[in-house]
């Protein structure tokens, strides 16, 4: 395997052992739970995103747009619980994910979905705000929410295939 | 039990699931967007009941229905086609019951709750309950990868 002049895997490594997480990942039940709650964080993330991604693009009129807004803040939640969880299996075992196409690939549209996140409240939330509650929003705002849903479900998809992609294998560095 | 599931493994379908290169894999995806638009849809619904987005008329949700049927329609096939690969990696491990178990009872009680409506007090802990057992399903759903102890039969 060549060597990561940016990414230190093995120095990742060594600090997920001695900090305990990979004793504690390793453990029966340790990895079962985090990956258990990294889907529960999934399911309320998608749950509310996702969904209110949906109503913009015309899924069930009738929901107002600012009051489902309100939700948000329980995909936040899940966020945060799927982020944690997920540094704990990168600290487990990095040289599995951080080399990984179909990891990378997820971190790219989880990227892309951040950035599509500022730029939504930033141009077309004012928008959304005004519509009625039968109406679709503004274009622009269908289209942040169109591909704030793609990220969402390549994220899943990426995710779901990391396995499959696992290196030395499948050895992936685009800045080696 | 073990012929059965050993008949179920020699299927053409099982066979392909198991040694196609992308059949398993393929699968898998399918089942995770159908299973996050049908949670997705539980999860959005519950919160309503439970108080979160107040400014929306309940009824209105029934909107987001038709994305759980759509969840379903993905699940179920991807979920057949994971089940006959491994038969008896499911069939003999507990929290296969449990999901469903979980599953069903949420689906059951996502019903009535759009039936009795948000007003009555009750159905805020009745939608806490629900939107734990969703969560309960993912995760039982989940768990299977860890808990089985036999793969296949034949």
């Amino acid at each position: 395997m060549e060597a990561d002049p940016i990414v230190n895997v093995v120095a990742i490594g060594h600090w997920g052992r001695e900090v305990g997480i990979y004793g504690l990942m390793t453990s029966r039940w340790g990895w079962p739970i985090a990956e258990s709650f990294h889907f529960i964080g999934l399911c309320l993330l998608f749950g509310t995103v996702g969904l209110f991604d949906l109503r913009m693009l015309g899924v069930a009129r009738g929901v107002p747009l600012r009051a489902l807004h309100r939700m948000v803040p329980v995909g936040l939640a899940g966020f945060a619980l799927s982020i944690t969880t997920g540094l704990l299996f990168v600290m487990t075992t990095p040289d599995q994910y951080l080399h990984n196409p179909a990891f990378l690939t997820k971190l790219s549209f989880m990227l892309l979905a951040g950035v599509n996140m500022v730029l939504f409240y930033v141009i077309a939330a004012r928008g959304v705000w005004l519509t009625g509650r039968d109406d679709l929003p503004p274009l622009g705002a269908r289209i942040f929410g169109a591909v704030s849903l793609i990220c969402w479900l390549g994220v899943m998809t990426c995710g779901r295939v990391i396995t499959a992609f696992r290196p030395p294998a499948y050895f992936w560095c685009p800045w080696c | 039990m073990n012929s059965i599931f050993a008949s179920i493994e020699h299927w053409p379908l099982s066979v392909w699931a198991r040694e196609d290169e992308y059949a398993y894999f393929l699968a898998l995806i399918f089942h995770a967007w159908g299973m996050a638009l049908l949670v997705g849809g539980g999860v959005v619904i519950t919160l309503r009941v439970m108080g979160v987005a107040g400014g929306a008329a309940l009824s209105n949700f029934r909107g987001f229905l038709p994305v759980m049927w759509l969840g379903v329609a993905l699940a179920i096939p991807s979920g057949f086609v994971l089940l006959v690969a491994y038969p008896a990696k499911a069939f003999t491990n507990p929290i296969f019951a449990i999901k469903f178990a979980c599953l069903i009872g949420a689906a059951l009680l996502l019903r009535r709750l759009i039936r009795i409506g948000a007003a009555p007090r009750n159905s805020r802990m009745l939608a806490v309950l629900c939107l734990l057992l969703w969560l309960a399903g993912v995760t039982a759903g989940k768990l299977l990868l860890h808990t089985y102890r036999v793969l296949t039969v034949s």
